[in-house]
């Protein structure tokens, strides 16, 4: 969600599709997509000269502070994943409920912590269908209220 | 006093807020935690460590279903010598194969020897060694070696807020966090800030290693917040972290 709106607020359109699959990076309509998405995959999977070729070429691509800026977020996430994976927390309300028919097109729901969050209801889905082009607003109001 | 970390062979320098961050989890993770002590703390990262090359996690990963592999872990000396056999497999299977955990397994893992506050405090470690580990393998840098536990007794420090909700632990509920947990968030929050809040320190370290790695918790919620990078890049990489571990969060 965060990518979409984000991308939304800089005029650009991600595809969403890179996520699941590396092959669509290349269109993934986010700067440097590609060489993001093969560190990203580098770094978390792949192999010692494999990450050596994708943080060169990242390197390149973007300089060494957004390099710097791209292992601390891969870093990240490796935690965020298996805080939400090993506690067995659901989405927040607002993200599962605008985040529904996304999850569904990439087929997130397969992933088995899924389980972990119910469903929306069909009328709220299509409550939220019709709230889409307000969903960078509600995010900034409800992160507003979500302080952190 | 010299920072215990240093990021020797990677080919960039280091932002200073990063190296800050990894110095103060260095030395809170040598010392005794809120339930595990000193030596129990450095041994899970030992740990966290040797199941990246167990051979039994590799087989598991490999498996249908998890449970369908049994055997013995590939421990660290640390780990052998300081933490429970269930403690042990609860570090392996977070740090190799976190997506496919379930209730029932947590429920038989605390039924087995560790509390609920114990588990939330290992998860905090595994996580933030692996967080790490993971910044300096993408900058090319060497680990950070272990650090020498310090002697010293835990605090056991349980917030009298703390319920079961959704999740499958207790936690601080979201506008719950005052008087000595004031300082975890204000107002209310999101549950993945709040999964580890039966155990106060855990929210403290992932604040601090948050705001370095990606953003200051406050700033999340704010998509025109970026770094270097732009938002869309960091966002990217999130994602496609998340997808890579199949975690659905």
């Amino acid at each position: 969600m965060l990518l979409r709106v984000s991308s939304e607020m800089q005029g650009e359109e991600a595809d969403l599709s890179a996520i699941i699959d590396s092959a669509a990076a290349q269109k993934s309509g986010v700067a440097h997509g590609a060489s993001l998405i093969a560190f990203a995959d580098a770094v978390v999977d792949g192999d010692d000269e494999s990450l050596e070729r994708a943080r060169a070429a990242l390197l390149a691509a973007v300089g060494p502070e957004a390099l710097v800026d791209a292992a601390g977020v891969v870093g990240n996430f490796q935690r965020m994943v298996r805080i939400a994976d090993s506690t067995g927390i659901p989405l927040d309300g607002p993200v599962n409920l605008f985040t529904a028919d996304l999850r569904e097109d990439l087929a997130l729901n397969a992933f088995g912590s899924a389980e972990n969050t119910p469903q929306p209801s069909a009328p709220l889905r299509a409550l939220a269908r019709c709230l889409a082009p307000l969903a960078g607003y509600a995010f900034r109001i409800v992160g507003r209220l979500y302080r952190g | 006093m010299p920072e215990p970390v240093s990021f020797e062979g990677s080919p960039v320098d280091v932002r200073e807020d990063i190296v800050a961050a990894h110095s103060l989890f260095w030395r809170r993770l040598a010392q005794a935690g809120t339930w595990w002590s000193g030596a129990q703390r450095v041994a899970i990262a030992a740990e966290v460590r040797a199941a990246r090359a167990c051979r039994l996690c590799g087989e598991r990963k490999a498996a249908l279903s998890p449970h369908a592999v049994s055997g013995e872990h590939d421990c660290s000396e640390e780990g052998r010598a300081a933490l429970p056999d269930v403690a042990i497999d609860a570090v392996h299977r977070v740090t190799t194969d976190a997506s496919r955990l379930g209730k029932t397994w947590l429920e038989k893992t605390l039924a087995g020897g560790i509390s609920d506050a114990q588990y939330i405090e290992l998860v905090d470690v595994v996580v933030a060694v692996t967080s790490i580990d993971f910044v300096c393998r993408g900058l090319g840098a060497a680990l950070h070696p272990l650090p020498e536990p310090v002697p010293g007794e835990p605090s056991r420090v349980r917030p009298a807020s703390a319920r079961m909700e959704e999740a499958w632990l207790p936690m601080i509920p979201s506008g719950g966090a005052r008087g000595s947990e004031a300082d975890l968030w204000r107002g209310r929050t999101g549950n993945v800030i709040r999964a580890m809040s039966l155990v106060p320190e855990a929210v403290r370290d992932l604040k601090s290693l948050s705001a370095a790695h990606y953003l200051a918790v406050e700033q999340v919620t704010d998509p025109g917040v970026g770094r270097t990078l732009t938002r869309p890049q960091i966002e990217l990489l999130a994602a496609r972290v998340a997808s890579l571990n199949q975690c659905f969060y």
